[in-house]
């Protein structure tokens, strides 16, 4: 029968998902699924609203091979809609499910809804220039960016029907050598409550140990724009603040030398104040700022710095 | 020797769009055409492949009929030919079912290839769908978000970077990859390769041909408006000469504003 199905190879995910698929149970008046490869946490899903849980179970442990059995429980169950946990292997299986339903497929949509007999969803699009509002025909694929959502509440004597499948992924044209997890800094930029952030107006990498001061009077930690880390390497990628970077929120956010493409001013926009410093009065990180200093950061970093340090 | 295609999207330079400042429309009227920042990538990876172990590179586009004009500069990188499907009234409406649909018609159509590569996504909407989407439609393994590559007697070993890990996997037979923007630096074309390149073949495909059925060129997922962004800011500058004085302004409106 129709329904709703959620799919995330990350149960935590698959959780919040949830919550979005509640809504849609409500307008749609149809039952939730969920679609898991571990059957760990079934009755956690359940507990948060669903109706019916897949276990998959194949002899691959490779989580993008399991396309073809999410594909089959659509096809069985004539799903409406199929959300999906946007990780990278998310959506990698969600535009496989899609070509083999034959179905559209919306990309990190930052809100889902039932309207018209088909779902509409809008996204960023052009850098994140521009929210695009779009609709897509029933059945209707979705990928949705972690944490979107708040988990699902869990209720209690809530009952669903569990049942587990075989899935015949195997692939012998593909063999996974190793997994290396990456080894990170300890810090979290994206939870960090001060940034500074540089971009290519700083001339060379030595030049950082004056940014590091600032960073220290204010109690801040440092990011920068994508040039810098993946052109220069003079800071790691997860210090990169932007549109394929890291999304921050900070209660400030200093630039020093950033143009501000739009790509860039996508990850740091929900900032709650934004400060900038470029010689440009032109550049566009201006019209993203609060406050903003037209003039050379390296004479404004110092006086900045001293100023900030004599608090 | 491996033969590789390379897929690539001709899209609107996203700096040249406008907002316009009443209805908050976007103003694509002046935007020129750019080669996807993605793609470029995606052409450069072909081409050091070939420069490594030889074979071929080609390149395949589908668009409206202005992506002719990106055939000098996608040749100027490095491909040996270029396929190109300009069709102004499939484009307008075209979805990502759409394009996989022409894309992986037209390869069929071609020629036979080891390998296909794509960038991961690209930079006007991002859908990240191409490379998995042909994949499937031509019944061969997809490896996604790839920052290395390279080729062991008849294998193609391929590195992804995922959130939390990086993956090596082997692949047998031909396949599709998509690159992340790491993998490479692209060239900027010297004057050599923009004058190689316009000696280049180049090859119109028409959609008519694809044997396509209706179906499969019927969008599902269609747009009903864009609007742009708005950031309200209080866009405060301090530009006087003497910084001394801006940085004074500054930091005291910044106590004011609670931060210290």
């Amino acid at each position: 029968m129709p329904g709703i199905w959620v799919y995330s190879e990350d149960n935590t995910l698959a959780r919040q998902l949830l919550t979005a698929g509640q809504k849609l149970k409500e307008t749609m008046g149809q039952p939730l699924g969920v679609i898991a490869i571990s059957g760990e946490e079934i009755h956690a899903f359940i507990a948060a609203g669903a109706d019916k849980v897949y276990v998959l179970q194949g002899e691959n442990s490779w989580p993008e091979s399991y396309a073809g059995a999410v594909a089959d429980i659509i096809s069985k169950e004539a799903a409406s809609v199929l959300l999906i946990g946007g990780t990278l292997r998310g959506k990698d299986v969600a535009a496989k499910v899609a070509a083999k339903r034959k179905t559209g497929l919306v990309t990190d949509a930052l809100t889902v809804k039932y309207a018209n007999n088909r779902i509409e969803t809008t996204r960023l699009v052009y850098g994140g220039l521009a929210v695009r509002t779009e609709a897509v025909s029933l059945p209707a694929l979705v990928t949705i960016p972690p944490r979107t959502y708040a988990e699902a509440e869990p209720a209690a004597d809530r009952q669903g029907e569990i049942s587990t499948i075989d899935a015949a992924n195997k692939d012998t044209r593909l063999e996974i050598r190793n997994v290396c997890p990456i080894v990170r800094e300890a810090v979290d930029i994206s939870t960090a409550q001060r940034i500074v952030c540089v971009g290519r107006g700083l001339a060379k990498k030595e030049d950082l140990a004056a940014v590091e001061k600032l960073v220290k009077a204010i109690g801040a930690e440092i990011g920068c724009t994508r040039g810098l880390s993946e052109d220069y390497h003079w800071l790691p990628n997860e210090r990169y603040i932007g549109i394929s970077g890291q999304k921050v929120k900070p209660e400030l956010y200093i630039s020093l030398g950033v143009s501000g493409q739009v790509q860039h001013v996508v990850g740091m926009r929900d900032s709650k104040l934004i400060v900038a410093v470029d010689t440009n009065e032109k550049a566009p990180i201006f019209a993203a700022a609060d406050y903003g200093i037209v003039g050379d950061l390296y004479e404004v970093l110092p006086l900045l710095t001293e100023a900030m340090a004599n608090k | 020797m491996p033969k590789v295609l390379v897929c690539y999207k001709w899209v609107l330079d996203e700096q040249d769009i406008k907002i316009k400042a009443g209805d908050l429309s976007l103003d694509s009227g002046r935007a020129k055409g750019k080669i996807s920042d993605y793609d470029k990538n995606a052409i450069e990876a072909a081409v050091l492949l070939v420069e490594k172990y030889g074979g071929s590179a080609a390149a395949l586009t589908f668009g409206n009929t202005k992506v002719k004009q990106s055939l000098k500069d996608a040749l100027s990188r490095g491909p040996g030919q270029a396929y190109w499907i300009g069709d102004d009234a499939i484009a307008d409406k075209a979805d990502a079912f759409i394009t996989a649909n022409i894309l992986a018609a037209a390869i069929r159509k071609t020629d036979s290839y080891d390998l296909i590569l794509c960038g991961e996504g690209s930079s006007d909407v991002y859908n990240q769908q191409i490379a998995p989407r042909i994949a499937t439609l031509l019944e061969i393994p997809i490896v996604t978000f790839v920052k290395e590559i390279g080729i062991e007697t008849e294998k193609v070993i391929a590195t992804r970077k995922l959130g939390e890990c990086t993956e090596t996997i082997e692949i047998k037979g031909p396949a599709v990859i998509s690159v992340l923007p790491e993998i490479n630096k692209p060239r900027i074309p010297s004057l050599k390769q923009v004058m190689a390149a316009a000696k280049k073949p180049s090859a119109e495909i028409k959609v008519s041909d694809l044997g396509l059925a209706r179906d499969d060129l019927e969008a599902k997922v269609v747009v009903l408006s864009d609007a742009g962004y708005v950031m309200n800011r209080k866009n405060i500058l301090f530009k006087e000469a003497s910084q001394a004085d801006n940085v004074a302004k500054l930091v005291a409106n910044l106590a004011q504003e609670g931060i210290s």
